[in-house]
């Protein structure tokens, strides 16, 4: 080792380098040659053509000068002539880590245009494993880690939140179909399939899970949800660090064997099916002895053999697509979501480039948790929010659950008229029930109820419901809800809105109104916007939670605008119980905001 | 669950999470700004509330090797044991895991606690290998019972069983 490292963390990450050094990672660390074809394929360097730090060659050199100085003869011998003027001192390290966390989303476009064939993110993945091993990383990539390793999932969701959430879906979904067997099974043994998720499901998108339980139910699947190793996403293939991979990866195989199941169906979520179906056994140094498989290929199974049916017109708006980064440059999955797009809905067009050529949603890589990078983020997505403008799609589907939140996030900041669906909403939305194969299955007779005693009827005032608000009406009976938002007319919606599923408004137009009124009316929830003139909803958030008296008050932020995700990532108080964006989908506000009602609990209950 | 007997004192080793265990206090591996943070820190706050992070804020810090403790909230558990032990690859990181396993064991006698469960300190996102915290923390608790310690129970608790396991092979290996 040199003695002219200062710094004792890169005396560490020399060598802890070491034994990352692969015979492909070798070949990408000595194989480029500068010559700067890569460059113009990477959204950062698009949107800042004239920073050179943004090349995939510079960010890749970080690490190259690390090997070359220390391990390399020619970089030991000769410094000056491979120009190995590797970092030294403790301060080096933050600029280290503000290059690989924050000018590179490890999408893989400029490997797949290289002609030497460098992996430029492989060496920033591994630039970042050394950072976090020495515990240098941002504030969100240590948040996440930490509840990876201890909790078992990344977004720190315990057990019981889990399971209960999961029954409420359940007992929502029997009722609706008023059939007992669309019960989600919790950790049944023996069954086909074992579903995993990715935690934002559980936490803030319940829907999906709904939709997905809804397609195994039409397709009379014997299924089931695991209580432990439900998380398929994996943090790891982001910080960096193969032995949190491997932990996490060995949950989810452990279950399944638990289980007994054969087949281990992973949700729409790209760095989750790279994670589990592709460098899973890799890491953990396993072996697979069950098929994984991505629930787009179930849900494409499952039309084929004829065990769901659709009907495309349900889908009539102008569909794209957007290839996740991993899924279709790491795993060549690109084909199967495209075959079953096309079978449920009637107006699909490519967006161009596609496939392994696609643009990243700029929120791949552990993005959408870092924070302090979100401005340059936004500014390196105009690349893709210029692609999807330019197929006038109404609707852009990813299979992705990282996707849906870059996608969103760009969506709002260049104004696009469009919004992100996932093809699980799809399929769900265009299911023909009736003629799918748990229609073929009787029900089994229920036993019949003792007939009651015969009570005097109350008198029932008919009320005239539209057929459309019939799910939504008193579904949030007698609830007091703060709304806090300064646009009137979204105010004036979101009030009609929730007073016609039976809840009692109470108004804010901004952070210190909001906080004013929660105090006096300390009302059942709190729908928060975060972008409003004065006290930034951001701080009026963390205001609320620091303070004793309505701290436990459940919070939905409605939001616009990207930087609530500092308050969901990096946690500085108890995160939110739910979020939204905008513009917000009638039906699906009202189920999120009884779905956290009934189910957010206060803090040490 | 493994079970080794050191005289009349006993070490086990099961499987679970800690902060949801039933003991008469577990050992929580905190940060020197004596702040809770995510995973098992963000457990406590859940289910136990806010009293533990205003207790620690007291208290104010936590300086490496050392123990604080606070009452534990609405949690199962009787108190819990603050330990800030060695952190991504710090130098001497053995010898901090060890000093780390003491200062909690003789802050559970100092408190009359007498039985006591443990994480496997320092690992996960802080880098300590399995294998090197079972073989100093076992060891280190193992002679720290043998030698008149009022503490009669350590329950190593692991979170699954990648921690499991080298844990019990030192346990059952009679280190
Ligand atoms: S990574 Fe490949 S394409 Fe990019 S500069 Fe190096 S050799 Fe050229
Ligand atoms: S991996 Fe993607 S973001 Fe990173 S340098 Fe290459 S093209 Fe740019």
């Amino acid at each position: 080792m040199s003695t002219e490292v200062e710094s004792y963390k890169i005396q560490k990450m020399v060598e802890l380098l070491a034994p990352k050094l692969t015979r492909q990672v070798v070949g990408s660390l000595v194989g480029c040659v500068h010559c700067g074809m890569c460059h113009e394929t990477c959204h950062y360097v698009m949107t800042h053509p004239d920073d050179p730090k943004m090349t995939p060659s510079y960010k890749a050199d970080q690490l190259r000068k690390l090997f070359k100085r220390h391990y390399d003869w020619t970089g030991r011998v000769f410094p000056g002539w491979v120009g190995a003027k590797p970092p030294t001192r403790d301060v080096d390290l933050d600029e280290l880590k503000d290059i690989a966390f924050g000018t590179c989303t490890n999408c893989r476009r400029c490997t797949f245009n290289c002609p030497m064939g460098v992996d430029t993110a492989t060496l920033n993945r591994i630039m970042r494993g050394l950072l976090t091993q020495v515990g240098v990383m941002p504030e969100g990539v240590r948040v996440v880690s930490k509840d990876t390793w201890e909790l078992g999932n990344q977004m720190g969701v315990l057990k019981e939140d889990y399971v209960e959430t999961l029954e409420w879906l359940s007992e929502e979904l029997v009722m609706e179909l008023d059939d007992e067997r669309a019960t989600i099974p919790i950790d049944k043994v023996g069954a086909n399939i074992v579903y995993t998720i990715n935690p934002r499901e559980v936490k803030y998108d319940p829907r999906t899970i709904s939709e997905a339980a809804l397609i195994f139910y039409a397709a009379a699947e014997d299924w089931t949800m695991p209580s432990w190793g439900w998380d398929q996403t994996n943090f790891g293939l982001f910080s960096g660090d193969d032995a949190m991979g491997a932990a996490s990866y060995r949950h989810l195989q452990e279950k399944n064997a638990e289980l007994g199941s054969q087949r281990l169906v992973i949700s729409e979520c790209g760095h989750g099916y790279r994670s589990t179906r592709c460098e899973g056994p890799n890491w953990s140094k396993t072996d697979q002895d069950f098929v994984m498989e991505s629930s787009v290929m179930t849900m494409l199974r499952y039309i084929k053999e004829g065990r769901i049916v659709v009907d495309k017109t349900k889908n009539s708006d102008p569909v794209t697509f957007h290839d996740s980064c991993n899924n279709a440059r790491s795993c060549g999955f690109y084909e199967e979501p495209r075959e079953l797009l096309k079978l449920v809905c009637t107006d699909f067009q490519e967006m161009y480039p596609n496939r392994t050529e696609n643009y990243c949603c700029t929120g791949g890589g552990g993005a959408m948790s870092m924070s302090e990078y979100t401005p340059r983020r936004l500014v390196s997505a105009k690349v893709k929010a210029d692609q999807i403008a330019e197929t006038g799609a109404k609707v852009v589907v990813t299979s992705c659950h990282n996707c849906v939140d870059g996608l969103g996030d760009l969506i709002r900041h260049y104004k696009l008229d469009c919004q992100v669906k996932q093809l699980v909403h799809l399929v769900a939305n265009a299911l023909v029930l009736e003629e799918c194969a748990i229609s073929k299955i009787p029900k089994e007779k229920p036993v019949p109820e003792p007939v009651p005693e015969p009570v005097q009827e109350p008198v029932v005032i008919p009320v005239e419901i539209p057929a459309d608000r019939v799910k939504i009406a008193d579904a949030l009976s007698g609830r007091r809800i703060l709304i806090v938002e300064d646009e009137e007319d979204t105010r004036i919606f979101l009030a009609t809105l929730l007073q016609d599923a039976g809840a009692v408004t109470l108004e804010a137009v901004d952070g210190d109104e909001a906080i004013a009124t929660a105090r006096a009316e300390k009302p059942d929830l709190i729908t928060l916007d975060l972008s409003m003139p004065g006290k930034d909803g951001v701080e009026a958030f963390i205001e609320i939670r620091n303070d004793p008296d309505i701290r436990d008050i459940p919070v939905c932020i409605v939001t616009g605008h990207p930087e609530f995700r500092k308050v969901i990532y990096d946690r500085p108080v108890r995160p939110p119980e739910g979020y939204m964006d905008k513009p917000v989908i009638e039906e699906d506000l009202v189920a999120n905001l009884r779905r956290i009602l009934e189910t957010s609990r206060a803090e040490g209950s | 669950m493994v079970v080794k007997k050191i005289g009349d004192k006993v070490i086990r080793l099961v499987m679970g999470d800690i902060t949801d265990l039933e003991v008469a206090a577990f050992v929580y591996d905190i940060t020197a700004d004596a702040k809770l943070g995510s995973g098992y820190g963000s457990a406590i706050t859940t289910r136990g509330g806010k009293v533990v992070q205003e207790e620690l804020d007291a208290i104010g810090s936590c300086p490496t090797g050392e123990a604080i403790t606070t009452t534990a909230g609405k949690l199962k558990a009787g108190r819990i044991i603050h330990v800030n032990g060695p952190k991504f690859h710090e130098p001497g990181t053995e010898d901090k895991l060890r000093q780390t396993t003491v200062a909690a064991l003789q802050l559970a006698e100092k408190n009359g606690i007498t039985q006591l469960a443990f994480p496997p300190v320092g690992t996960g996102l802080y880098q300590v290998p399995l294998a090197v915290c079972a073989r100093v923390m076992i060891d280190t608790v193992a002679e720290h019972l043998a030698n008149n310690s009022s503490v009669e129970e350590v329950i190593f608790v692991a979170l699954d069983t990648r921690e499991f396991e080298p844990l019990a092979a030192v346990l059952q290996g009679g280190a």
